[in-house]
């Protein structure tokens, strides 16, 4: 048996679509699996945003899957993204989360790369192998694709090109919360750690049903009209059409929740990519949450926050103050999202399915038409994940 | 400190430990009553300060923001919430006077939280407040309140000030 077959009969997947093993969440003994064929397989992973690394030697680092990798700032004005080793004997290259530097030296030997990658210095050399040449040991890197100043990396040469990957009902909002052209300035993470699976995160963040949300209530929030649309691949592209109330007596200072932004048809967006990252513009806020699993438990989130360069001090103010209330690991809106990750994940140490509900119409068959506050949306995903694990479905 | 008068020290300290033990019995109102009406309160990651980011967790920039923090505790978050008791400790690392009844004064902290579902304590946060303090007869106030932390990654959602 391989490692596939292992891992397929690991678990038989439920004949209806709309149910979902918990013990998908609860086996440790799927993530080597889920290395291999999602983070390391065809997938694009968005890792860094221009704004992040704005200037030649700016780096950040990051994981992609248990990978460490990080993202230069060329001389050349140009961001690659590479492993983070030293080719010399494997020596981790950046140890902080993000910085600036002329040069990576790693200082096990003294091997020196530029900001390139490419290897421009190494100390007594000439004992080393006869046919040692600098050129076979650049940093390697990853392929990379960007869009509107935000770079993927996959490590497959099979995966799609991107955009064809993500689908015009994706890029076009993403390109939207991007700032409609990609020039942003970032002000700021949020970074916190999760206590669930990772797909127990994305089962639940990004687009869910607004019954959770006491906050809404008191706010006096009506849901706008808007639009789920989801990919056989696994992505969700939400819209809606922002209501504010005037009158929201439960806060004493209401500013916190106005919005300045212009078009109010589409002022709520929530986009997730597969397998796990969320993209959204909630009011004034535009928002990359980076997600990394810690193996099959605990996920890191880093919410990564924007303004747009044409922004006037005001503007900047206003989407600080925001940002730094409303969501994130304590904000008055998120935070409720953030104590069900770490629920659901409690309470699927039990037997069983997961049931969805709402917007089902065939439980045998996988619908790519969902409503607004359908929870159906996740189950393309799901669908997508099952393929990928090579878990077969019983028959009905 | 040695040229701080010793009422200053104790009105700054007694302030503090009001603040602490307002949040270890999460006592909303208390705490907002540890601010001035120019008060403001800050929870931001030693990340962002250090690079000049000004997002933060918690960001209280006027008198009525800190009225909200006390009605979302009170009142918004409270059934999703898997509730945790804290405990802060914290010591005094300087006071420099800024004229005028004001003092600028730092602590260190470090918060453990013992959540309620499963009873076991592990750390919340360790940082180092900021403050800056005015002393109205022996009453000390925030005028401003910043608690920078160390720990990046918050290990959890943080529900509460800390
Ligand atoms: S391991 Fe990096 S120089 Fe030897
Ligand atoms: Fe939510």
């Amino acid at each position: 048996m391989s490692a596939t077959d292992k891992t397929e009969a690991l678990l038989e997947w439920p004949a209806k679509y709309n149910e979902v093993p918990k013990a998908v969440f609860e086996m440790d003994e799927l993530w080597p699996k889920e290395l291999e064929t999602i983070f390391y397989g065809a997938e694009w992973h968005p890792i860094v945003h221009r704004a992040e690394i704005p200037n030649p030697g700016d780096y950040k680092a990051a994981e992609l899957g248990e990978m460490p990798i990080f993202a230069v700032h060329g001389e050349d004005g140009a961001i690659r993204v590479f492993q983070n080793t030293c080719t010399h004997r494997g020596t981790s290259l950046v140890t902080e989360s993000a910085g600036n530097k002329k040069e990576f030296e790693c200082p096990y030997h003294r091997w020196l790369f530029n900001l390139e990658g490419d290897l421009i210095g190494c100390p007594n050399s000439r004992d080393f192998t006869p046919g040692f040449n600098k050129d076979n040991f650049a940093l390697p890197q990853l392929r990379t694709e960007e869009f509107y100043g935000l770079f993927f990396v996959t490590m497959s040469d099979k995966t799609p090109p991107l955009k064809e990957y993500l689908g015009e009902s994706f890029y076009e909002p993403l390109s939207r919360i991007l700032g409609g052209d990609g020039r942003l300035k970032l002000i700021g993470y949020q970074k916190v750690l999760y206590d669930c699976n990772w797909k127990a995160y994305c089962d639940n963040d990004g687009y869910h049903a607004p019954l959770l949300h006491k906050a809404f209530a008191l706010l006096n929030w009506q849901g706008g009209k808007g639009t789920q649309i989801v990919t056989e691949n696994g992505h969700l592209a939400f819209q809606s059409e922002l209501k504010m109330s005037d009158q929201v007596n439960a806060l004493k200072d209401a500013s916190i929740i106005d919005f300045k932004g212009t078009s109010t048809s589409t002022g709520s967006l929530v986009l997730m990519s597969f397998p796990l990252t969320v993209f959204s513009k909630h009011m004034d806020m535009l928002n990359v949450r980076y997600a990394f699993p810690k193996g099959p438990k605990g996920i890191e989130v880093h919410y990564a926050y924007f303004s747009h360069q044409d922004d006037d001090e005001e503007m900047v103010k206003h989407r600080i103050r925001q940002s730094s209330n409303l969501l994130g690991p304590c904000g008055l809106i998120s935070m409720e999202d953030a104590a069900i990750f770490s629920r659901i994940d409690k309470g699927n140490k039990t037997p069983g399915n997961a049931s969805f509900q709402k917007g089902v119409k065939d439980e045998y068959q996988l619908d790519l038409q969902v409503g607004q506050n359908d929870e159906s949306g996740n189950l393309p995903r799901w669908e997508h994940y099952r393929k990928r694990m090579g878990f077969r479905r019983a028959s009905s | 400190m040695s040229d701080v008068a010793a009422n200053v020290i104790s009105s700054i300290e007694n302030l503090n430990r009001n603040y602490i033990c307002a949040l270890d019995s999460l006592s909303m109102q208390a705490w907002l009553d540890c601010f001035s009406r120019r008060g403001t309160y800050t929870f931001i990651a030693e990340e962002n300060e250090r690079r000049g980011f000004p997002i933060a967790f918690m960001l209280d920039d006027c008198y009525e923001r800190l009225q909200d923090r006390v009605t979302q505790v009170d009142e918004i978050q409270d059934d999703s919430t898997e509730h945790y008791t804290t405990r802060h400790f914290t010591q005094l690392t300087s006071i420099v006077p800024l004229g005028e009844n004001t003092f600028h004064a730092n602590y260190n902290f470090s918060i453990y939280y013992t959540q309620k579902d499963n009873n076991q304590t592990k750390i919340l946060c360790v940082g180092r407040y900021q403050d800056i303090i005015a002393i109205d007869q022996e009453t000390a106030l925030f005028v401003q309140r910043k608690a920078v932390t160390d720990t990046n990654v918050l290990p959890r959602y943080i529900a509460y000030p800390v």
